[in-house]
């Protein structure tokens, strides 16, 4: 049984490929966001925004994957931003002193307008 | 009155569901407040994945224990294992990353789990770590009788 509720999900807006993530992020799933958002980088794109808008929660397995891409991102020239943290979630990234290490936009709209 | 709950779980990180579900059914059914329930699962997934990655290195598999006890006012998350001794509040802080720097990926969790429970605590006993997280039942709005 995955009593999670965690799925990621692709869609494109203009040159930005978004990724959503939904449900809780913690050590049994951080390998696949994180997989799957190196793949991505890896694949060429260069302007990717992950919206955690539908995110219960994040564990420090979490943090790591999005640390990972970030510096991925960066080696390969590419835009990683992170958009719609919902109170609680903002609260963890607080706690792990990692609101300024992202780049973080509160909405997806604001995020693309700056991205697009 | 309190309640307990044992689970015994194997070193593998996809076992940490069944303590994750199995928190979440209790808090359902005994109304923990969401606020104070997410603070234990993000502490909880911490502590047993440091336990599942590094208390064993013989590849082997091992089983442990995890106690849910949910007392009036509080909720006490305990690990029993019999890996090599390992004291989760010994890991240094994270070393602030120099100006301009990103963290280094590692270090984040324990610095999270002591912000975010109201207990933490380690101790050796027959051969076996014994680690305790425990975290104040708030007040706040209950779990709804869901488990998504």
């Amino acid at each position: 049984m995955n009593g999670n509720g965690f799925s990621i999900n692709q869609a494109r807006a203009g040159n930005v490929c978004v990724v959503s993530l939904s449900g809780r992020i913690d050590s049994t799933n951080a390998n696949d966001v994180m997989n799957e958002l190196t793949r991505l980088i890896a694949s060429g794109e260069k302007s990717i925004l992950v919206d955690l808008g539908a995110v219960l929660y994040l564990t420090s397995a979490a943090f790591r994957a999005l640390l990972v891409a970030t510096d991925e991102a960066e080696r390969q020239a590419a835009q990683f931003a992170l958009c719609s943290l919902a109170g609680h979630v903002r609260e963890l990234f607080e706690m792990g002193g990692l609101l300024e290490v992202f780049s973080i936009h509160s909405s997806r709209e604001e995020a693309l307008k700056q991205l697009g | 009155m309190t309640r307990t709950l044992d689970v015994r779980i194997h070193n593998d990180l996809s076992e940490i569901g069944t303590v994750r579900d199995a928190l979440d059914n209790l808090a359902s059914e005994l109304g923990i407040p969401m606020q104070a329930l997410m603070a234990l699962q993000v502490a909880l997934d911490e502590v047993i994945s440091n336990v599942v990655k590094y208390a064993w290195d013989d590849g082997a598999r091992h089983e442990f224990l995890v106690r849910i006890t949910v007392h009036p006012e509080r909720m006490d998350l305990e690990i029993f294992d019999d890996g090599r001794e390992f004291n989760p509040l010994s890991a240094p802080e994270p070393e602030p990353p120099a100006a301009g720097q990103r963290p280094k990926p590692g270090g984040l969790g324990i610095q999270m789990v002591r912000r975010l429970v109201d207990g933490f605590s380690y101790q050796r006993v027959d051969g076996r770590n014994h680690t305790t997280i425990s975290k104040t039942r708030a007040v706040g709005p209950a779990v709804q009788g869901s488990n998504t």
